[in-house]
C-alpha cells in the first residue's frame, strides 16, 4: 500500500512536468508552426491529463479500501460512512479539493483544445492553459496528498525496538534497526456538517465552475498574443457563458445547503468563502455584457480584455484568501493553516499570471485599436456598458469586504472584519441600478432606441411594476426607500423581459436565452427583498406540551426522538389557519467533543417558508428543584426514592447552642434506588455568620450525581413526626436524559415568498443554457467561415 | 470625450467614497473591556469564558449571561441578545460584539472559536491506533 502512494506522488510529479512541458511545446509552436512540436505538445497535454486521472483514481483506491496509513485518508474520512459521502471525502480538504480543481481543469482543457484547434487558436491557448494546469499540479507536489500516516505524526507512530506480536497495524520502517510504525485502523471521521447530500453533488459543480473561469482568461492572453482583438471575442463568449452558467449553480447550491442544512438562517451570509465565488462570477458576467458591446460597435476593445482577464485572476485571488489562511480568526469558517510553502506558491500563482497577463496587456496597449466611440447615451450599447460597470463595482465592493481583515492589519495592526451590513449598504443601490439598466438594455434593443417608441413602451412595465411595489409595501409594510426603489426595478426588469422574452420566443426560440436570465435574476431580487427584508424572526422557548403562540403561529414543542447515540429529532407541531404540520429540527450531542450541531427543518408553503432552528434544549437538570419533605414520607426525585427520617441535634451542639458558640443540626435523609440505599446527612451549621446549609451529594448507580441542600427546617414542636423540611436538589446534567419538563429553544423565522429565489434561478440557469447553445452556434459558423478560408 | 472621463471619474470617485464611507462604519474594532468602556461606540472583544462563574439563561427574555475575561485579564458580566451560541462549552476562545452598558458586556453576538476537531491531532491519532 506504500507503493500505491508513491506511484501516486511520482505520477503527480510526471503530470505536472507533462504540462509544463506542453506549455513550453505549445510556445514554441506559436512562434514556429510546426506540425512535430505541435504533435509533441499535445501528447504532453494527454500525457499529463492521463497521469492526472491515474493519480486521482489512485488517491480514490485508497479512501475506499480505508488505507489510513495515508494521512490524508485518515484525516477525513472512517469506515462508518456511506458510499457517496466516502466518495466525497476525496475533497473534503486541501490537497483533494486542489486535485479535483486540476482534474477538471485538464478535463476541460481537452474540449478546449479542439475547440481552439478547429478556430486557429490552439497553439496559443493552450500554452497558457497549460500553464496554468501545471501550477495547479504543482499544489499537488508540494503538498503531497499521499502523505504517510507515521510521517505526519512520528511521535506518536514511530517506536524501534522487537515488534510486538498480534498486530495487523504495523508496518516495518527500517528492518535492520528495528524501526517500526503503529497506524491506525479507523479514520478521525468527515465533519458531520459535511455529512449531507449536498457535499457530494455542490463541491464537484463549484470546482467545475471555478476551472472554467480559467478559459476567458487563457483566451484574452491568447488574443494578446496574437493580436488579435476582434474574433477572440467570439470565440471565449460560449466560454464565459458556460463558466457563469457552472459556478453560478454551485454559488447558488451553497446557498441552499447553507439554508436548507447548515442552519445559518439564510441563503447568503457574506463569508469569506461564499464571497470568493461570487466575485469572478460578477467579473464573468460583466464580460459577457461588455462583449456584446464589442460584438456590435467593434469598440470596447480593452475593457473586455481587461474583464476577461479579471475573472481568472480574481479566483486566484480568492483562493489565496481562503486558502492560505491570511483570514485567520476573522470568519465562521477556520481557515487553517497550509503551511509557508502553500501561501508562497499561492501568491505567487496569483502574482504570475497577473503580471503575464495585464502585462502584456500593457505591452500591447499602443497597438490596439482604439474604438470609435460616438454612440448615444440612449443607446442599448451606453445601458450595456454601465451595467457592466455596475457589476464589477459590486464585485469590488464585496472584494473590499472580504479582504476587510487584510486591510484593516495594514490600518490598525489588527485584523477585523467588516460586518454584513456594510456589503448591503454599498451594492443595494447598485442592485437598483443594474436591475433598471437591465430592464432599459433590453428595451432600447427590441425598439431599436427610437425615443417616441421607447417611451410608450414603458407605460405597461411601469404601471405592473408600481402595481408590485405597492403589494409588497402594503402585504409586507417597509418605509425603506432604497428596498422599495429595488423592488420597483426589479419587477421592470422583470416585466420589460418577460415581455420582449415572449415577443422573442416568437420569432426566433434559440435567442430568448438574454432575456430569460434576466427574468430569472429579476426574479431572484424579487426574493431576496421579501425573504431577507421582510422576515420575521422570533426566539422562543417551547415549554414541552405548551402551546406558544408567534407570528400568527402556533407552536407546541411535542418531544423528541433519538435518531441515533448523538443525533435527536425535536417535534414541533406549528398551527397555521386551520393547517396543522410538525416540523422536527435536529440536534447532535457530540460524544467526543461535546460539541452540538444544529439542523434546522423547514416547512414549505407556497407563499412563505416557516423555518424553525434549534438553539439548545434547556432541561430543568441544571436549576434546583424545590421539593417539601415531610418526616417519614416518601418522594420521588429524578431516579431516586428521598425520605426525611428526623432531625439530628446531638448534646454536645444542644450545649454549644446554649452556650452561644457555633453548632450544627443535621437533617436524616435516605436516598433509595433500586437495589441500593444510603443515608445523607443535609446539614445546618450556625456560626457568626448566621446560619449557612452545607450541600450534600449522593452519587447513583450509573454515577449520576445528586446534589441536597437543605434550605429551611420546619420542626414541630408538639408532634415530632409532623416536622419537615425543605430542600433544593440539583439533578444529574445529562445531555441525552432530557426531562419530561424540558424545554426547546428555537429560532423562527417566516421567509416571505422565498420560492422566488430558487424559481429565479431555475429561469437563470435554463437561459444561460440556450445562450451557449446560440453562442457556440455562432462560434461554429465562425469557424467554419475561417476553415474554408472566408 | 472628455465630458465622459470626467463624468466617469466622478462616478467612480463618489462610488469609492461611500464603500470607504460603509467599510469604516461597519467595521467593527477590537478592544479590551477598558477600552470599550472608554468608547460609546461597538466593539468586540476576544476573552475567554470564566467557568467557574455562573451563566444563567433568561428562557422569557432569551438572554444568555456569562462572565467573560479579556486578553488584559478583567472579568465582565456580558449579556448576551440570544441564546447561549454554537459551542460555547468547547471555545478556547470568544469574541463578543457590543457595547459597554452600566459596568456590563450587551453583546449583539458572541462568536466562538473551536479547536479544529477535524485537524488531525496527535491526541486523535493515538485513540484511533
Amino acid at each position: 500500500m506504500v507503493l500505491m502512494g508513491t506511484l501516486g506522488s511520482i505520477l503527480a510529479t510526471v503530470a505536472f512536468a507533462a504540462a509544463l512541458a506542453a506549455a513550453f511545446l505549445y510556445y514554441h509552436t506559436f512562434l514556429t508552426p510546426a506540425e512535430r512540436m505541435l504533435a509533441a505538445a499535445r501528447i504532453c497535454y494527454q500525457v499529463a491529463t492521463g497521469s492526472l486521472v491515474a493519480v486521482a483514481a489512485i488517491f480514490l483506491y485508497l479512501i475506499l479500501t480505508h488505507q489510513f496509513q495515508y494521512t490524508y485518508v485518515w484525516q477525513y474520512s472512517s469506515t462508518d460512512l456511506s458510499l457517496p459521502l466516502l466518495v466525497s471525502t476525496f475533497y473534503a480538504g486541501q490537497e483533494g479539493s486542489f486535485m479535483l480543481w486540476a482534474l477538471y481543469t485538464s478535463f476541460i482543457g481537452i474540449f478546449l483544445m479542439v475547440y481552439t484547434s478547429r478556430r486557429d487558436y490552439e497553439n496559443a491557448t493552450m500554452s497558457v492553459y497549460s500553464l496554468i494546469l501545471s501550477f495547479l499540479l504543482l499544489m499537488l507536489v508540494v503538498k503531497n496528498p499521499f502523505t504517510m500516516i507515521w510521517d505526519s505524526f512520528p511521535a506518536e507512530l514511530v517506536k524501534s525496538g522487537p515488534i510486538p506480536p498480534g498486530f495487523d497495524n504495523i508496518v516495518i520502517l527500517d528492518a535492520a534497526r528495528s524501526i517500526w510504525a503503529q497506524f491506525p485502523t479507523e479514520g478521525s471521521g468527515l465533519n458531520p456538517l459535511l455529512q449531507n447530500y449536498w457535499m457530494v453533488i455542490h463541491p464537484q459543480i463549484l470546482f467545475s465552475g471555478f476551472s472554467a473561469m480559467a478559459v476567458p482568461y487563457t483566451l484574452a492572453v491568447a488574443a494578446l498574443m496574437k493580436r488579435d482583438y476582434d474574433s477572440w471575442i467570439r470565440i471565449a463568449t460560449p466560454w464565459a457563458v458556460f463558466g457563469s452558467m457552472v459556478l453560478g449553480t454551485g454559488i447558488i447550491m451553497g446557498g441552499y445547503w447553507a439554508y436548507e442544512t447548515l442552519g445559518w438562517g439564510g441563503f447568503w451570509g457574506w463569508d469569506p468563502v461564499e464571497n470568493s465565488s461570487l466575485i469572478p462570477w460578477l467579473l464573468c458576467v460583466a464580460s459577457i455584457h461588455s462583449a456584446l458591446n464589442q460584438r456590435k460597435t467593434g469598440g470596447f476593445v480593452r475593457t473586455n480584455i481587461v474583464f476577461s482577464l479579471l475573472t481568472f485572476v480574481t479566483v486566484l485571488y480568492s483562493t489565496f484568501l481562503t486558502r492560505s489562511g491570511i483570514l485567520g480568526d476573522t470568519s465562521v469558517h477556520s481557515f487553517v493553516d497550509p503551511g509557508m510553502w502553500v501561501y508562497w506558491l499561492l501568491l505567487g500563482c496569483l502574482g504570475l499570471f497577473t503580471l503575464l497577463g495585464f502585462g502584456l496587456l500593457v505591452f500591447r496597449l499602443p497597438e490596439m485599436p482604439t474604438a470609435p466611440a460616438k454612440h448615444s447615451y440612449f443607446s442599448r450599447e451606453f445601458a450595456l456598458f454601465l451595467g457592466a460597470f455596475a457589476l464589477s463595482f459590486v464585485a469590488l465592493f464585496v472584494m473590499i469586504g472580504t479582504s476587510s481583515p487584510i486591510i484593516t492589519t495594514i490600518l490598525n495592526g489588527k485584523a477585523s472584519a467588516v460586518e454584513i451590513s456594510y456589503y448591503v449598504r454599498t451594492n443595494l443601490p447598485l442592485g437598483i441600478i443594474i436591475c433598471l439598466l437591465s430592464g432599459i438594455g433590453q428595451l432600447l434593443w427590441w425598439r431599436r432606441s427610437q425615443a417616441e417608441t421607447f417611451v410608450r413602451s414603458l407605460t405597461l412595465p411601469i404601471t405592473l411594476s408600481l402595481l408590485t411595489t405597492a403589494v409588497v409595501y402594503g402585504v409586507l409594510g417597509s418605509s425603506e426607500v432604497l428596498i422599495l426603489l429595488f423592488t420597483f426595478c426589479a419587477a421592470f426588469s422583470l416585466v420589460v423581459n418577460a415581455k420582449i422574452g415572449s415577443e422573442v420566443f416568437k420569432g426566433n426560440p434559440k435567442f430568448v436565452g438574454g432575456s430569460l436570465a434576466h427574468v430569472g435574476i429579476a426574479v431572484m431580487c424579487l426574493g431576496f427583498v421579501t425573504s431577507s427584508r421582510y422576515d420575521s424572526t422570533a426566539t422562543l422557548a417551547l415549554e414541552r406540551g405548551t402551546p406558544v403562540e408567534s407570528m400568527g403561529y402556533q407552536l407546541t414543542y411535542l418531544g423528541y426522538e433519538e435518531l441515533d447515540s448523538e443525533r435527536y429529532a425535536f417535534n414541533v407541531q406549528v398551527r397555521h389557519g386551520g393547517v396543522s404540520k410538525t416540523v422536527a429540527p435536529v440536534m447532535r450531542f457530540s460524544k467526543k467533543d461535546n460539541s452540538t450541531m444544529r439542523h434546522p427543518d423547514i416547512i414549505n408553503f407556497l407563499s412563505r417558508d416557516f423555518y424553525v432552528a434549534p438553539v439548545s434544549v434547556e432541561s430543568d437538570a441544571d436549576q434546583p428543584v424545590s421539593h417539601t419533605l415531610n418526616r417519614g414520607k416518601s418522594e420521588q426525585i429524578g431516579g431516586v426514592t428521598v425520605t426525611f427520617r428526623d432531625f439530628e441535634f446531638p448534646e454536645s451542639e444542644r450545649a454549644s447552642m446554649s452556650e452561644g458558640k457555633p453548632f450544627f443540626i443535621d437533617a436524616d435523609v435516605r436516598v433509595q434506588e433500586a437495589g441500593r440505599s444510603d443515608q445523607l446527612k443535609l446539614r445546618m451549621k450556625n456560626g457568626p455568620q448566621g446560619a449557612e446549609f452545607l450541600p450534600a451529594t449522593y452519587t447513583s448507580k450509573s454515577g449520576e450525581q445528586y446534589v441536597f441542600v437543605m434550605t429551611q427546617m420546619m420542626p414541630a414542636q408538639t408532634d415530632p413526626s409532623a416536622s419537615a423540611i425543605a430542600i433544593d436538589v440539583v439533578l444529574p446534567h445529562d445531555h441525552s436524559a432530557h426531562k419530561k419538563d424540558d424545554t426547546l429553544i428555537i429560532e423562527a423565522s417566516i421567509k416571505p415568498m422565498i420560492n422566488l429565489v430558487w424559481a429565479g434561478t431555475v429561469t437563470l440557469i435554463v437561459g444561460f443554457l440556450l445562450t451557449i447553445i446560440r453562442r457556440i452556434g455562432e462560434a461554429s459558423r465562425d469557424g467554419a467561415r475561417l476553415e474554408s478560408g472566408d | 470625450m472628455k465630458a465622459k472621463i470626467v463624468v466617469g471619474a466622478v462616478v467612480v470617485v463618489v462610488g469609492v467614497l461611500l464603500a470607504a464611507m460603509n467599510f469604516m462604519e461597519s467595521n467593527v474594532e477590537y478592544a479590551d473591556f477598558a477600552a470599550a468602556e472608554q468608547s460609546h461606540k461597538k466593539v468586540q472583544v476576544k476573552g475567554e469564558w470564566v467557568k467557574e462563574e455562573p451563566t444563567q439563561f433568561d428562557v422569557q427574555r432569551v438572554k444568555f449571561t456569562f462572565f467573560m475575561k479579556d486578553e488584559s485579564n478583567r472579568v465582565v458580566k456580558v449579556v448576551l441578545d440570544g441564546a447561549k451560541p454554537n459551542n460555547f462549552e468547547i471555545a478556547t476562545s470568544v469574541v463578543a460584539k457590543g457595547k459597554f452598558v452600566g459596568g456590563e458586556f450587551h453583546a449583539s453576538e458572541v462568536l466562538t472559536k473551536c479547536p479544529s476537531k477535524y485537524e488531525g491531532s496527535p491526541e486523535t491519532v493515538k485513540k484511533t491506533l
